[in-house]
């Protein structure tokens, strides 16, 4: 009868025996030497144990522009968390905060779901608390088992200057998005994070360091007193100063008033940027606390699209600038004599074709030599140089300078551009589909399916202005001087350039004769675009280059669907740097 | 023949009758806790009247439980383990519940089917197990647990919840020593995990190898086999801190917050401080019922489950933690003398099933509160509130009950 089937011995037994004795006598061990023999030590430890582990905060850093104004500044705020585990009944003491901070139960219920982030981890629940509402928490403080606030900081921005696309803005942070981030800054859900602009670039910077406090605390949770002992301080973060002008960046935003587009002013020696504008733009203080949805729709979807930084993520087709690089690839390899004329009688008939190609003066310019051609932007003349040039040459001269790729300015979200080469062209319209001759044709007047943004412009003109050699593009004062690849042409190439620029703005027919500026002894270099696009009128571009005091600073204008570059983009930047040299001056003077 | 019968029943009523004694005592101990811990103890949400609710609805079900005929079960045990697996795949198509997939929300309370995909896996793989025309001594035997029991803990660990598939995996070793698969089997099982963990260090893998190789030389196998598995072992172990360097710090970390979610200076160490300050101050008589500083003062977290015993040691001392661990050691001794005194195979391997789960809950939650293990949320049988959970005990020790009536 007796264990007929079951095949389970006498060892087994003893040995699974063996196993529950020893796992639990060596937990009773355990406990035997925590109560028994080190029970002095706890029993003491529990005498002042009564104590919790607070994060305290430090207000993050500032942002300065170059001359030490406030650009972005701190103010104070209370938030409120609750430590879901230690609520009551949620619901209940939701309905009660409701009726006291103005924010219905159904935000904080979104909140407190956003947030959440364990059962004893506190939960931000809402924001931008005054100091009163507060106080009237604190005198029903039984009532709210498991509330707590605290003190926040909020950022502020300079009244007078609110540039939202280079300062960026903070953002709430996501329970799901914290394991993208740096876990040594110890984000938690709810926390400020930057989130665009240098706000993000330098958030790593910019952030505090957290600190621990740990305070006594009574039955009902009141804080009695803080122990200093084992606290860590919280730190604020680094402020950081800006290569910004403010006064300059006022200007500029001010004369873009009104008008799509970008505005860059930089200094060629050290690749600083003194003011980067982009328009229309908007107000950076509706992210400051509660963000309305309807105000942030309205944002979305504004046609003129004010989120978008056109200066780094701008996408324009280039138009005559990029004339220069068709001129760099005649005189580096010796195609045409500078001094040779071409006549241009308004239109081109590329051999074998019966298409016109049009210069934009329908009566032509008459003979044109290369500095004449560049200084009225004659097409005839590039359309007819353009023929001796491969394109691979013309792309890779147009690479050489930083079009297709990014500036690495210190700003996020930047944008390539496209240069199309013969593996573009292949892609996209097959291998018969299109013609190298045809291509050039466009490219040398940098339209076609050139993509370039003004920041990539401004890169542009300070390889020119530097005759190859310039600093990269940055926005921190601070950031170390690193430079592009350097770029390599003979002297009298740079020469027949910059002779062209100077003409632009300042011969008698120059396309850029609106810039020229009045009753200065600055010599103020420039090239004009008229980038033609399917959306309208063509953008007015202009990029220029000019010396005050021994340093040489550059400035780029781009008004979207503006006009022509010679009409509206000159006259701007004429006032723009025009501007810029009297407040040196004043400067000076003081 | 006649008085051995009259023994053997005797045993039998006498283990039944311990089993209810033990499970008194236990759920005492819970109630008095969780009526000392509950700041209004009668009041519909506090833990003390929830769990007397649970209680009374767990010993009906334990009552019903005790009556079902363990042919029954063995016949369905393939459909009962299907059906749980399909129960613990259900709350993946439903909204999380506390951001997890672990619960089902039945509105009044939520049900977590992984509590009975536990004991789901010990059925089935009794069932395999008891086959009579299994040859135990053919090493390919193991396949089938291992792959049920690995199938079960899968989905449980994507839940996520590792702590229960830890459980999960609990009783496979047991069951195997106990249907008497080759102790070199049960090495060779054990061996790479081993190895892993001591390969962190050169003082313990250097002792592990020489171990290792000892016991290699008594266990009786082809020796080409042994030298093939004994230098795969060390490779393994060799390679490991390799493989562990060459990993990217994130991946590392990854890694490490996986078996340890709450790997946060501010998160779990807390707690376990929280948790030995209490227990500590315990002393050997404790400070008295209610009267827990670190427990009435809200220190300890989750102290009506997970951190139950440190509420226990803090008012009633060391004498009651060797009252609760004795009561565990009988609980457990009962069910293992009860599986060796079976007459049927299957019941008996249930049992021994049901026994490693049961213990592996008391030693990881009593490992967790003194800091010997990461905290990873796993209750104690009996004690521990929550109805799921307290519900499934009562359906195990149910079971052990129908089967020793057999």
């Amino acid at each position: 009868m007796l264990k007929i089937d079951n095949k389970a011995d006498i060892f087994h037994y003893r040995a699974l025996l063996f196993i529950l004795c020893f796992s639990l006598f060596s937990l009773l061990g355990r406990y035997f030497y925590l109560q028994v023999i080190d029970y002095e030590r706890h029993f003491s430890k529990s005498q002042v144990n009564s104590v919790k582990a607070l994060t305290t905060y430090a207000p993050r850093g500032l942002i300065l522009d170059r001359h030490g104004e406030i650009l972005v500044n701190n103010y104070p705020t209370y938030i409120l968390t609750v430590t879901p585990y230690e609520l009551k009944d949620r619901d209940e003491e939701f309905i009660k905060l409701s009726s006291i901070i103005d924010v219905s139960v159904e935000e904080l219920n979104r909140k407190y779901n956003k947030f959440y982030r364990g059962r004893f981890l506190p939960t931000t629940i809402a924001k931008n608390l005054t100091f009163k509402e507060i106080s009237q928490i604190e005198e029903m403080r039984l009532e709210f088992p498991g509330v707590q606030y605290s003190r926040s900081d909020e950022r502020i921005y300079s009244p007078i200057l609110n540039d939202a696309h280079f300062l960026g803005y903070l953002r709430e942070l996501d329970r799901d998005a914290i394991p993208n981030f740096d876990k040594k800054l110890l984000y938690r859900a709810g926390e400020l994070i930057g989130w665009q602009g240098v706000e993000k670039q330098y958030e790593k910077e910019l952030r505090f360091s957290k600190g621990v406090d740990y305070i006594e605390v009574d039955t009902y949770g009141r804080q009695i007193l803080r122990l200093n002992d084992n606290s860590i301080p919280a730190f604020p973060g680094e402020d950081l100063s800006l290569t910004i002008d403010a006064n300059l960046q006022r200007y500029c935003r001010n004369i873009l008033e009104g008008k799509k587009g970008s505005v860059l002013v930089s200094n060629v020696d050290t690749g600083e940027i003194l003011s980067m504008v982009s328009a229309p733009s908007y107000d950076l203080s509706i992210y400051r606390g509660e963000t309305l949805d309807s105000e942030w729709n309205n944002l979305l979807k504004n046609e003129d699209n004010p989120l978008l930084n056109r200066s780094i993520a701008g996408l324009y087709p280039a138009g005559s600038k990029l004339k220069l690089i068709t001129v760099i690839n005649l005189i580096e390899k010796s195609l045409v004599d500078p001094l040779d004329s071409l006549l241009c009688t308004g239109v081109y008939i590329p051999p074998g074709s019966t298409n016109e190609f049009r210069c934009w003066n329908e009566n032509g310019h008459g003979l044109v030599d290369l500095n004449k051609a560049i200084a009225q932007s004659c097409n005839v003349y590039f359309y007819e140089t353009v023929q001796l040039i491969n394109l691979k040459d013309w792309t890779d001269t147009a690479k050489e300078f930083g079009f297709n790729e990014l500036t690495e300015i210190d700003l996020p979200n930047e944008k390539n551009g496209l240069i199309p080469d013969k593996d573009f062209y292949i892609r996209n319209y097959g291998r018969w589909g299109w013609s190298e001759r045809g291509v050039l044709l466009n490219l040398t007047l940098g339209q076609g399916d050139i993509l370039i943004t003004p920041v990539q412009a401004l890169r542009f003109i300070n390889h020119i202005a530097s005759r190859g050699e310039t600093p990269q593009l940055r926005l921190n004062l601070s950031k170390e001087i690193s430079y592009y690849d350097k770029i390599v042409y003979a002297e009298k190439t740079w020469n027949h350039i910059w002779d062209g620029m100077f003409d632009v703005v300042n011969a008698d027919q120059g396309s850029g004769w609106r810039a020229r500026l009045k009753g200065l002894d600055v010599k103020l270099f420039g090239k004009t675009s008229t980038a033609e696009n399917p959306h309208g009128e063509p953008h007015a571009w202009f990029i220029g280059f000019f010396d005050i005091e021994g340093s040489t600073y550059s400035i780029v204008v781009m008004v979207e669907n503006g006009g022509g570059g010679g009409a509206v983009a000159s006259p701007i930047a004429g006032d723009i740097v025009s501007y810029y040299i009297n407040s040196f001056k004043s400067l000076a003077g003081n | 023949m006649i008085f051995m019968d009259n023994s053997i029943l005797k045993g039998v009523r006498d283990s039944i009758l311990r089993l209810f004694f033990i499970i008194i005592g236990l759920t005492a101990f819970s109630l008095v806790t969780l009526y000392s811990i509950s700041d209004n103890p009668l009041s519909f949400s506090s833990s003390f009247y929830r769990q007397s609710v649970f209680l009374i609805f767990s010993s009906i079900v334990f009552i019903i439980v005790q009556n079902i005929k363990m042919k029954t079960i063995h016949d369905n045990s393939t459909m009962i383990f299907i059906g749980t697996l399909i129960f613990c795949i259900i709350p993946f198509f439903l909204p999380r519940v506390e951001y997890t997939y672990r619960w089902i929300d039945f509105g009044l309370f939520y049900i977590q089917p992984a509590e009975y995909l536990k004991c789901a896996t010990v059925i089935v793989i009794a069932k395999y197990l008891s086959n009579n025309q299994l040859k135990v001594k053919d090493n390919s035997i193991i396949i089938i647990p291992l792959v049920l029991t690995l199938m079960s803990a899968f989905i449980v660990l994507n839940q996520p919840d590792l702590g229960t598939a830890v459980i999960i995996c609990a009783p496979l070793l047991p069951m195997l020593l106990w249907a008497g698969v080759s102790n070199f089997l049960i090495f060779l099982m054990i061996a790479p995990v081993v190895t892993i963990l001591a390969a962190s260090n050169i003082i313990t893998f250097t002792i592990w190898a020489v171990l290792m190789f000892i016991f290699f030389i008594i266990f009786h196998a082809n020796i080409v086999t042994k030298s093939i598995l004994y230098f795969a072992n060390i490779f393994t172990g060799l390679l490991t801190p390799f493989l562990w360097n060459n990993l990217a710090e994130y991946q590392k970390q990854r890694i490490l917050t996986f078996l340890n979610p709450d790997l946060d200076p501010m998160g779990s160490a807390y707690h376990i401080i929280q948790s030995i300050t209490a227990i500590g101050s315990g002393g050997l008589f404790g400070k008295g019922w209610g009267l827990g500083s670190q427990t009435q003062l809200k220190f300890l977290p989750v102290q009506e489950s997970d951190f139950i015993l440190s509420v226990i040691a803090e008012e009633f001392g060391f004498l009651g933690i060797l009252c609760v661990m004795t009561l565990c050691f009988l609980l457990i001794k009962t069910l293992l003398d009860i599986a060796f005194r079976s007459s049927d195979y299957f019941g008996s391997l249930v049992i021994i099933g049901l026994a490693s789960i049961l213990l592996s809950h008391i030693f990881i939650n009593s490992a967790m509160t003194i800091g010997l293990m990461p905290v990873k949320g796993l209750p104690i049988p009996f004690i521990s509130a929550g109805g799921s959970f307290l519900l499934s005990c009562f359906i195990m020790v149910g079971l052990v009950i129908s089967f020793s009536k057999n």
